[in-house]
């Protein structure tokens, strides 16, 4: 089992995702004019992918 | 013409004149605080404008600026590094300044929207607007040395 797959290193990598989706689909439900079914699905979705993206750029810029 | 363009005009009038002024004249490490500046100058007057005109929607123009000015501003900082070398070019007085302004244009437009969502994304705008100044603020005089690349 690499380091990388341990249930605790999912399990904290699931978690930020979660975090990241949830801020940025508060965000999202924040920032337009109208909040209906369409505009839920598409900022669920993009916020899916900002969330991946934010956490790549974590990783990326880590300091320590 | 409503108290919110006037105050928008003034706000245009006086803080991006200014801003404008310092930008077009003087040395470099001068001019690139006045260009960071002119973010946290004009984006209240958006806010007013906003607010004056009836329109919510023009809000989006004042998230823009406020999420993009200071990211120019960083943009500036690394490519004018070796200008800046040595200068730090800062003027906190002013940077304390335009960000009490922000502030202020911030909780008046608040308190006439009233609580909801609007209220929310004008209380992100005023976050970004005044934390993207302060940090653009620092980077350019100096203050993250330990940046690869300034």
């Amino acid at each position: 089992m690499d380091r990388r797959t341990t249930p605790r290193a999912v399990l904290l990598a699931a978690g930020e995702l979660l975090a990241w989706w949830a801020a940025l689909a508060l965000l999202w439900l924040v920032l337009i004019t109208t909040v209906d079914t369409l505009e839920r699905v598409v900022g669920a979705s993009a916020a899916a992918a900002g969330a991946l993206l934010a956490r790549a750029g974590r990783r990326a810029v880590r300091w320590r | 013409m409503n108290g919110w363009i006037l105050a928008a005009t003034v706000e245009l009038g006086g803080g991006g004149a200014a801003a404008l002024w310092g930008v077009t004249t003087g040395p470099v490490a001068r001019r690139v605080v006045a260009q960071n500046l002119t973010t946290a100058a004009l984006c209240p007057a958006l806010l007013l404008l906003a607010q004056g005109y009836g329109r919510p929607a023009y809000v989006d123009l004042a998230l823009l600026l406020a999420l993009l000015g200071p990211v120019g501003t960083l943009v500036f900082a690394r490519l004018l590094h070796e200008d800046l070398e040595g200068r730090r070019p800062s003027a906190w007085g002013l940077t304390y300044a335009v960000a009490g302004v922000g502030a202020v244009v911030v909780i008046v437009v608040c308190a006439a929207t009233g609580p909801g969502r609007a209220m929310v994304k004008l209380l992100v705008i005023g976050a970004l607007l005044i934390g993207g100044n302060l940090i653009a603020s620092r980077a350019l005089s100096g203050g993250f040395q330990g940046v690869r690349g300034g």
